[in-house]
């Protein structure tokens, strides 16, 4: 393996452990107190800062120390993770977000930010709560910190960040700790130099806390020829007389911990017990030669100042802990603290062991294979209906061979697509990011609810949702909830809530997201849109027509353009956005009680059930998830009404009768309703429509061919697909037909009432 | 077999030693089974726990065929790490240096 895949996998890892994180973080926020979800969240960032340290991304590592230092506070009890912690550790992880990006991307990050929030945690870490204003324990957190040495920029707030020093921490290391010899068992793991580490390196590091003598038990080791060259034979039995305490010991393997078993305990007697039993070879003291940057030398010296910093921290941390070990010089302590660190890695390793295997896959690899299964289907389309064309008695063994083959090729199909349906829960989490962040801005204090987070849907539906999404919640927040002020005289509480729900319907994915803020200003908008001449002064409109305007593009309430929102570009782009994924966006809106925007989506954008149906002579493919019912229209039900506009009567009810043919230009005129079959679809708009058509062919699943990718749009048509005859079929679009029935012409733009 | 005398062979260890070059160390000394070997070890920079492995299990597999393997020429960082991990080369070391 080379060193870039690894670091990639890294990267990979990273995420995954952000995303663990950020939704540990979340489950404390609403109370939960397992600590097993502490621990989840410890680790996160343990492995984060242990693999960071591997490849050297100083940044990350130092920024992840002080964050790890800080969950430690909170996973030995020594702080209560309440809601402002929480927020302290929530900024925390985006920024450890922020870095990761960085330092995998190039780029950089924020580094006021960055220095406050470690400000924040240390204060934390110090046993200071955090009070309403973030800058006033920051501020003292500080005041023991040395003048910085470069005065560092202001920012928003107007706070000052003072640079932060862990040298401080040595004045408060105990003057003098008696060295006192450890005798440590480390037998590494072969996942420890699969992660790229190497025992050598520990033990370099080791060998720098004090005297040390080591054996190295070599006999595991099988015959050259049966030898894996990248397993784990040796292991070490070292005893090291220090002055630094177990704890420093614990940090040098600090990054290995899971990947080696380690042993440490006081020495019973002094060093030479152990070197009695065993030949144990005493290192060296000067061991320059073997540093990593041996050209500088000045890297060097900084490289090991950090680390002499965080064995200070560390030390100065547990320094109550370390001085009653060395003065009673029991091995009680040493006992018990190892048994703990014992449970800690066994329940660590039960819940690595209790998530189901995965694998990785390139992306590319998947789509080939959809590719080819589309294929597949197309093909067995096209072999069965010659096989109909050709079989004259109809029920020969080759028909049902042929059924079972439909199924099959069905089967893998859906196989298929789930290996690409990925839960929304990534895009999910990101969006909690964004809630914070927003709500930070304008001074808001918002709660993001989500539900139905494992919802799956195709990976192309999620990568393509996060934008339309972020938009909509930065108007959620900016524009739909109201000031902390405003929603208590309204009689809310002061937090709004913003809830993001995801779930399946009838082969869509719908996505919700609830406000509970003031609702639309219809007053306004209107106002608006006549001042932007979107429309007449005089028109009239129903109040979701109102609603819909704000998809206009150039459509913005807001009295003063912000960083967040109201600059007019959003929600049309998010409409956009949705309309390109195949979906549909609705608002609903009550005035106090705030907005519903409803989002609704194709689960993948590769297969489609559909009803094969001709009109003028064009055979057509209507998607399945539109129609309610088809029905067969009598002369009795159909209603004139205007000039060319016709009604049908469903049980009771009129609805407008819409004749594809002469919508798409097929036909010149309106053909006869009663020779037609009438196909009753809902729009998403709601209201439903009756679409006549000429016949049904039948029912059957479609795979999509983009007509952008391989032509260009047509007004009225989503895609197209090729039917087991080998010829193209055109996908209707539904919406786009309904639309145009009322009245608008078909046009590439989708038309304003469209969004009704 | 054992016994058939033959050439020394010289291995000349690439200047770093580190999981990536595990395998081909191994697959190296693989190759030079059943003939003396002698170890130049004069341009190793850095060396890992792996490699120190691999030359460990050659160095017992040619011990049980009775065949010589030393280190001709050692630099000092290979050496300095052989020592810091606890392995003792020094009745492998060359006796001519």
């Amino acid at each position: 393996m080379d060193m870039n895949e690894i670091k990639e996998i890294f990267f990979q890892e990273c995420e995954e452990q952000l995303a663990e994180l950020e939704s540990g973080l979340l489950k404390l926020n609403d109370g939960d107190r397992d600590p097993e979800t502490v621990n989840a969240v410890f680790r996160a960032v343990h492995s984060i800062k242990g693999g960071a340290g591997a490849f050297g991304l100083d940044d990350l590592v130092s920024f992840a120390h002080v964050f790890e230092t800080t969950l430690d506070c909170v996973r030995s009890n020594r702080l209560e993770p309440n809601q402002d912690v929480l927020k302290v550790m929530l900024k925390s992880a985006d920024v450890l977000a922020d870095l990761t990006n960085a330092a995998r991307d190039g780029g950089s990050v924020d580094q006021a930010r960055s220095r406050q929030l470690i400000k924040e945690l240390e204060a934390l870490a110090n046993g200071e709560l955090p009070q309403a204003s973030a800058a006033e324990p920051a501020l003292k957190a500080a005041a023991p910190a040395p003048a910085p040495v470069v005065a560092p920029p202001v920012n928003e707030e107007g706070f000052q960040p003072v640079a932060f020093s862990f040298e401080d921490f040595e004045a408060d290391e105990p003057a003098l700790i008696e060295a006192t010899c450890y005798e440590i068992v480390f037998r590494p793991k072969s996942e420890l130099y699969a992660k790229g580490n190497d025992a050598t390196l520990l033990l370099r590091d080791l060998s720098r806390l004090g005297e040390m003598s080591i054996h190295c038990d070599t006999d595991g080791m099988p015959p050259l020829d049966r030898m894996n060259p990248e397993a784990a034979y040796f292991s070490w039995k070292i005893s090291l007389k220090t002055d630094k305490g177990e704890d420093a010991i614990r940090s040098v393997f600090e990054f290995a911990e899971w990947d080696c078993d380690l042993d440490i305990a006081l020495a019973g007697g002094s060093a030479v017990d152990a070197s009695e039993e065993l030949p144990m070879q005493p290192v060296p003291f000067d061991l320059s030669m073997l540093d990593d940057a041996p050209a500088g030398s000045a890297d060097e010296e900084e490289q090991i100042t950090t680390r002499d910093r965080d064995a200070a921290v560390s030390a100065a941390e547990t320094a109550s802990n370390v001085l009653q070990m060395a003065q009673s010089s029991t091995r009680a302590p040493a006992e018990a603290q190892r048994s703990a660190t014992a449970a800690a890695s066994a329940a660590a390793q039960q819940a690595a062991s209790a998530a189901t295997p995965t694998i990785r896959v390139d992306l590319d690899r998947v789509d080939r294979l959809i590719n080819l299964v589309g294929e597949l289907v197309i093909n067995q389309a096209m072999l069965s209906q010659s096989v109909i064309e050709n079989d004259t008695n109809g029920t020969s063994s080759i028909n049902m061979g042929l059924e079972e083959l439909q199924q099959l090729t069905r089967e893998i199909q859906d196989s298929v697509m789930a290996i690409r349906a990925q839960p929304v829960k990534p895009v999910f989490q990101r969006m909690s990011r964004i809630v914070r962040e927003i709500a930070d801005m304008t001074g808001k204090s918002v709660r993001l609810v989500t539900e139905g987070e494992n919802t799956e849907v195709d990976k192309t539906v999620i990568d393509k949702l996060a934008e339309p999404l972020t938009h909509m919640i930065r108007n959620a927040v900016d524009h739909g909830l109201e000031t902390p002020e405003k929603r208590l005289a309204a009689g809310k509480s002061a937090e709004g809530t913003v809830r993001l729900t995801a779930k399946h319907r009838s082969g869509r994915i719908v996505i919700e997201l609830a406000d509970d803020g003031a609702g639309i200003n219809r007053e306004k908008v209107r106002q608006k849109a006549i001042d932007n001449d979107l429309i007449a002064a005089d028109a009239n409109l129903s109040d979701e027509e109102i609603d819909n305007l704000i998809f206009h593009a150039g459509f913005s309430t807001a009295d003063k353009i912000s960083d967040i929102s109201g600059r007019g570009v959003g929600m049309d782009v998010v409409k956009r956005s949705i309309q390109a994924l195949g979906g549909r966006i609705n608002i609903s809106s009550k005035p106090g009680q705030g907005s519903v925007f409803t989002m609704s989506l194709p689960l993948t954008l590769a297969v489609l059930d559909g009803m094969v149906v001709t009109v003028a002579n064009q055979t057509l493919v209507v998607p399945l998830t539109a129609i309610v019912e088809t029905l067969q229209p009598e002369a009795s039900a159909i209603h004139s009404f205007g000039a060319t506009q016709r009604l049908i009567s469903i049980r009771n009810s009129f609805c407008p009768l819409v004749d594809v043919g002469r919508i798409l230009n097929f036909r010149a005129t309106q053909a006869n309703p009663v020779e037609g079959v009438a196909l009753l679809v809902e729009s998403e708009g709601g209201g439903q429509r009756a679409l006549m058509v000429d016949a049904i062919q039948g029912q059957r699943q479609v795979v999509i061919k983009s007509l952008e990718a391989n032509y260009t749009h047509v007004p009225g048509i989503a895609a197209a697909t090729i039917l087991g005859d080998g010829r193209v079929a055109l996908i209707l679009d539904v919406d786009a037909i309904v639309a145009a029935s009322r009245g608008q012409s078909l046009k590439p733009e989708m038309s304003l009432a469209a969004a009704g | 077999m054992a016994s058939k005398k033959t050439a020394q062979k010289t291995l000349r260890l690439s200047p770093v030693l580190d999981l990536n070059e595990a395998t081909a160390l191994h697959e190296k000394l693989l190759a030079l089974k059943g003939s003396a070997v002698a170890i130049d070890a004069s341009a190793v920079e850095r060396i890992g726990a792996l490699c120190v492995q691999v030359l460990i299990a050659g160095a017992k597999n040619w011990q049980d065929q009775q065949l010589s393997f030393t280190f001709a020429k050692v630099s000092d960082a290979f050496v300095k790490t052989t020592q810091l991990i606890g392995v003792d080369i020094d009745p492998l070391m060359a006796k001519e240096i």
